[in-house]
Formats: C-alpha cells, sequence, structure tokens
C-alpha cells in the first residue's frame, strides 16, 4: 500500500486545523449501515454525515449535531496558490458598499458625490421590523447610489459605489 | 361551524388548520404575495391572497378578510398570534358582520390591551401586584414621592408598553425625571399614548404565566404554568412546564389568582395571565396576553390538551368537558423557539434560503413550523421558523430529548437559534433551575456557541483527512492505468 498523502492545512468554516499524522493515526473511522460515518477522535464519539463531496475530494460538506461545516483540505501546493491569491486581493481598496442582510432600504441619507468620513451614515436597512444603519467603512466620496428609498435589496447587493 | 379561515400565516396558520381539519371542518388560507409557497397555502381547503408581501397590505387588513369571508361563506375566524390577534376593533367588526371570532369578547380584548385598564380591573380581588402606582403618572413631584415609598430601583413603564419599549430602570432619586421623560416620548412614538406608571423594578425576575381556559358559562380552568424566563431583546426563546421551581401549593395560588383574573373581565377563549416571580418565590401580576401564544405547545404536551380545539368548541358556545379536578400534569415539555436569527452576532436577523431543511421526528417530539427546504425566509414578518417542543417523563428526560432534536434538527442556509438552544440546555444554570429573565446577560457569550462549533469542527477535519486518505489509495491504481492508456492513445 502507497503511504498515504498528508495535507499541510484543514480548513473548516473559519477555522483552520492542522494536524500530526499521528494525531490521525490514532483516529477510528468506520462507516455505519446507514450511510454516515462513526469517528473516535481522542475519546471522543461523533456521528459524522457526508453531505456534500467535490471532483478533488478535498472539499467536503459534512453534518455533525446539526452543524455544517465546509471542510477545505489544502495540500502544501493549494497553501501556495492561496496565499499569492490573497496577496493580490489584500491591497484593493473598498469600492463598493453591498448589503450585509436582506431587507428593505428605509432612508438614504448621503447624496453621490458627497465626500464623507469613515463611519458616516449611509442608510438604513430594515429587516423584520429591525433598524440596522449601514455606515461607510472607509473615508470616501460617494460616485452612484444604487438603491433608491423603499427597495427591497437581497444580502450582498451592491448599495453605493465609491470613488 | 362549517369553514373557518386561518387569519395568519406561517407556522401557526399551519398548527390551527391541522386542528380544524382533525375537527371536520373546512380550511381557508390567507396569504401575501410572498407567501404564495408556503405550507398552510398548500395545506388549506381554500386560499385568498390578501395582496402585497407587507402585513399592512396584506395580514393586518381586516376589513378585507372580512369581506372574503362574507364571499366564501366563512363561518368562523381565527386570528392565531401576532397580526390581528388583540386588535378588540377587528373581533367587533368580525362579530357585527355575523361571523364568530375565535377568540375572547372585544372588551376582554380592550381592558387586557391596557396595562393601567387591567391593573384597576383586578384591583377587587386582592391579586397581587408589584408595590407602584396604578394610573398614569406625569407629575415628577408624585413620582418621586411614590419611587422613595416603594424603594429604589423602580421601574417606569408605558401603560400601552410591549417588547421592552418605554420601559425605563432607575437606580436614584437624581436619574428619575429625566428617564420619566424619555420614557414617556419613547411610548408616545411606539404606541401614540405617552402614559406611564412607576413599579418597583425587581432585580431578579422570573416570567412565569399562567394558562387559562374559560367558556361562556362561567366555567373557568387553569392548565398550569409556562416557565418563560430565557429571553433575548425581552423576547422569549426558550419555555418550559412546568416550572422547574414552583411548588404545588405556589402552583395552586398562582392559578386561582390567575383564574380570579380572568373572572375581572369576563374572560372566554383560551388566555394567558402572566406574573413576575421574585428570588423568593413571591408572585405579582404582570398582564394577561389575550391569545394563544407561541409557547402553547409545552402546556398541550403535559395536560394531552389541544388549546386551539377548546378555543373552537368555547367559540361553539360549547362547556368546558372538564374541571379544574381533571387537570393533572403529566411528565415535562420543553420549547425552543427557532428563529431565524444569529446568536454569534447579537441575534440579529439572519435571512436567506433554507438550502437545507431537516427536522426531527419522534415520539414525544413536536415540530410546529412553515417552511419546507428550499423556501426562502421573507423579510417582511417574523423571523420564526419553527417551535421545537418535547416531552418527557421528568425534565432530565425531556432536556435529553431536546438536545437529541437539536442534534437532529439541520438548517443550512441562514443563522438560527439552535446552538443558542443548546448552549441553554447544557448550562448549569437551566439545569439546576436556578435561572432568571438575565439568563442571557448573565451567561451567554458568543465565544461558548464557538467553542462548542470548534470542538466539531475539528472531528470534522479529522474524519475529512481519513476519509480523504481512504479515497486517494482507493484512486491511485485507477488513476495509473488512465495515465497509461493516455500513453498509448498519445503514442
Amino acid at each position: 500500500m502507497s503511504e498515504s498523502p498528508f495535507p499541510g492545512l484543514v480548513k473548516v468554516n473559519d477555522f483552520d486545523f492542522s494536524f500530526t499524522p499521528e494525531e490521525i493515526q490514532s483516529s477510528s473511522l468506520t462507516r455505519r449501515p446507514d450511510g454516515s460515518f462513526h469517528l473516535l477522535y481522542q475519546n471522543q464519539s461523533a456521528i459524522i454525515r457526508l453531505l456534500d463531496t467535490d471532483s478533488s475530494g478535498k472539499k467536503m460538506s459534512v453534518e455533525i449535531e446539526g452543524d455544517i461545516f465546509q471542510v477545505d483540505i489544502k495540500e502544501p501546493l493549494d497553501l501556495m496558490i492561496d496565499k499569492m491569491g490573497f496577496g493580490a486581493g489584500a491591497q484593493k481598496a473598498v469600492k463598493q458598499v453591498k448589503a450585509p442582510m436582506p431587507g428593505l432600504i428605509l432612508e438614504i441619507a448621503v447624496t453621490e458625490e458627497q465626500e464623507l468620513e469613515e463611519g458616516a451614515k449611509l442608510l438604513i436597512l430594515v429587516a423584520m421590523k429591525m433598524e440596522n444603519s449601514i455606515l461607510l467603512p472607509v473615508k470616501a466620496k460617494i460616485r452612484k447610489l444604487h438603491v433608491k428609498t423603499g427597495q427591497a435589496v437581497e444580502k450582498g447587493q451592491l448599495l453605493v459605489e465609491l470613488y | 361551524m362549517k369553514k373557518i379561515l386561518v387569519a395568519n400565516r406561517g407556522e401557526i396558520a399551519l398548527r390551527i388548520m391541522r386542528t380544524i381539519r382533525r375537527m371536520g371542518i373546512r380550511t381557508v388560507a390567507v396569504y401575501s404575495e410572498a407567501d404564495r409557497h408556503s405550507p398552510h397555502v398548500v395545506f388549506a381547503d381554500e386560499a385568498v391572497c390578501l395582496g402585497a408581501a407587507p402585513s399592512s397590505q396584506s395580514y393586518l387588513n381586516g376589513d378585507k378578510i372580512i369581506a372574503f369571508c362574507k364571499e366564501l361563506g366563512v363561518d368562523g375566524i381565527h386570528p392565531g398570534y401576532g397580526f390581528l390577534s388583540e386588535n378588540a376593533d377587528f373581533a367587533q367588526k368580525v362579530e357585527a358582520a355575523g361571523i364568530t371570532f375565535i377568540g375572547p369578547g372585544a372588551e376582554a380584548m380592550r381592558i387586557m390591551g391596557s396595562k393601567l385598564a387591567a391593573k384597576e380591573c383586578v384591583k377587587q380581588y386582592n391579586i397581587p401586584m408589584v408595590p407602584g402606582i396604578d394610573q398614569a403618572i406625569e407629575d415628577i413631584v408624585l413620582a418621586k414621592k411614590i419611587a422613595a415609598e416603594v424603594g429604589y430601583p423602580i421601574l417606569i413603564k408605558a401603560s400601552a408598553g410591549g417588547g421592552g419599549k418605554g420601559m425605563r430602570i432607575v437606580e436614584k432619586e437624581a436619574d428619575l425625571e429625566e428617564q420619566m421623560h424619555r420614557a414617556m416620548s419613547e411610548a408616545l412614538s411606539a404606541f401614540g399614548d405617552g402614559s406611564v406608571f412607576i413599579e418597583k423594578y425587581v432585580s431578579s425576575p422570573r416570567h412565569v404565566e399562567i394558562q387559562v381556559l374559560a367558556d361562556h358559562h362561567g366555567n373557568v380552568v387553569h392548565l398550569f404554568e409556562r416557565e418563560c424566563s430565557i429571553q433575548r431583546r425581552h423576547q422569549k426563546v426558550v419555555e418550559e412546564s412546568p416550572s422547574a421551581i414552583l411548588t404545588p401549593e405556589i402552583r395552586k395560588r398562582m392559578g386561582e389568582a390567575a383564574v380570579l383574573v380572568a373572572r375581572s373581565c369576563q374572560y372566554t377563549s383560551t388566555g394567558t395571565v402572566e406574573f413576575l416571580m421574585d428570588e423568593k418565590l413571591n408572585f405579582y401580576f404582570l398582564e394577561m396576553n389575550t391569545r394563544l401564544q407561541v409557547e402553547h405547545p409545552v402546556t398541550e404536551m403535559i395536560t394531552g390538551i389541544d388549546l386551539v380545539e377548546q378555543q373552537i368548541r368555547i367559540a361553539r358556545g360549547e362547556k368546558l368537558s372538564f374541571t379544574q379536578e381533571d387537570l393533572q400534569i403529566n411528565g415535562h415539555a420543553l420549547e425552543l423557539r427557532v428563529y431565524a436569527e444569529d446568536p454569534l452576532n447579537n441575534f440579529l436577523p439572519s435571512i436567506g434560503t433554507l438550502s437545507r431543511y431537516e427536522k426531527p421526528a419522534g415520539a414525544g417530539v413536536r415540530v410546529d413550523d412553515g417552511y419546507e427546504q428550499g423556501m426562502t425566509i421573507p423579510i417582511y414578518y417574523d423571523p420564526m421558523i419553527a417551535k421545537l417542543a418535547v416531552h418527557g417523563k421528568d425534565r432530565t428526560e425531556a432536556l435529553q430529548k431536546m438536545r437529541e432534536a437539536i442534534a437532529a434538527y439541520t438548517i443550512e442556509g441562514v443563522a438560527t437559534t439552535l446552538p443558542f438552544g443548546r448552549f441553554v440546555f447544557d448550562h448549569d444554570a437551566f439545569i439546576s433551575g436556578h435561572f432568571d429573565t438575565h439568563f442571557v446577560k448573565n451567561y451567554y457569550t458568543p465565544e461558548k456557541i464557538k467553542e462548542k462549533q470548534k470542538a466539531n469542527a475539528a472531528l470534522a477535519a479529522v474524519m475529512a483527512i481519513r476519509y480523504w486518505q481512504q479515497r486517494q489509495q482507493q484512486l491511485q491504481p485507477v488513476e495509473n492505468r488512465s495515465t497509461s492508456w493516455k500513453r498509448r492513445l498519445s503514442s
């Protein structure tokens, strides 16, 4: 039997884990008749369902106790590529303000071409009867307003474009 | 009654219609344009669209609902909770149109809808009340005098209040004047009524309420208590019955007090009398809710009585078929409200599409919900997805059943209060029964949920590595073959 491949890092939702080969070897994984898995790791017992996996086999969606986890296994090469990608992204300035949640635009507090300080109130978004102020994340000038008062917006929808 | 319209949406509309159908009565659903796909619309025998998504143009349009009732030959309206359920004018219009309103009379709703009127009404019955003044107060000098009498800290409350609005805790006399003004202006803008009153502030209060049932023949019974102290933003999230701390003697006294409150306003149908309880188990009348409550399943589970069925029977003019002596507490029930809210982000609404929705089932597990996998939670209404309720032979068994039910409840696409529920049912304060309405403030931090998630995430990581390694080993020979095959092709 060939040597098992071993990942440099495992990302699970917002968490990063790295294990030693011994730690992984110490665990015990079995398949149950209903297709789910039973894991013993450091004497902890868990029933895990594999919900989805991608073609590379490195991305999986699994469920434990009702919580769903997106697992991303990173081999050393994946990590290097990620690093390069992140390096380019981090330089980007904030040019857009997007809706953090779906809701209705109750009020718009700014106009186009207005210059504002960081933290200035842009608009009020109402979701489930709760009013949320959307603030400007950086000092900027407003290029374009993409929404109107009374409009319903989806999560991630572009609200305001900045210079 | 042959046909009942349920003037509500989502899980409660569905829950009410199930009972109506079981009683051999036809059901009519109403819906807004945002709810066309809702299970309550699919379930009903008939359904009518009320209008656009905002409640004001749909579920709150009482006149339109009454007009539809006449058109469809409906003889009863069940309002559910929220929306029009505590609107006395609507109840009156329904009755005037010759349709039965399945709920209390308009007059009782009016009295209990005002906290001051309610206090005035129950005055003669010797119901324990929080020390304070039972009339609207504007005069600062008088307010200071009363506050000094009952002793600080005191609580300023709006007469028309609810949901914590117009409420102010005042620790010392120097702050009284300003807080009075702020409470009055907040009450005026929130309820159109700026009247406030003063009560002694109970510093470690528990919220214990009594379910009552009253028919049109003068029979009033209580169906014991519900403990609802686990709240966030002054709104309940976890409820149970019976309470972990009530003695049979206190339960009896509270039940009798609740029955008197119901009698004081000639109440009919189901109602809930809310009490505040201090550390020494003294209880004080807070208010009466003139409707079915969200947490009614825990009472149904321990008494075996379907409260919606009782509401319909009472509305038909039937006598209660049981007496107080017939009622007994059987086991223990817990309820968790599953809201589309993010417990890791200050319980802010988390709206989106239920890309995965799998609910628990089994003996003693009840899920009242109004969504299915693939549905989107609309932004216009209350963010409750479901009520998860369990019943066990005692509190320990019910707690364990609840933990398992939460683990079997898988929701993907929106954040929910399920992880918060797990935190509560695993917490020593809740398990021991020693908690009050400050539970969230005193014990809860998002980090606690994060810790649990991280522990499970680590298990997910280990499982994923093992599974991946296994697959790699299985795949290797296949890959080798395919490579050589490719090589042959290209040569």
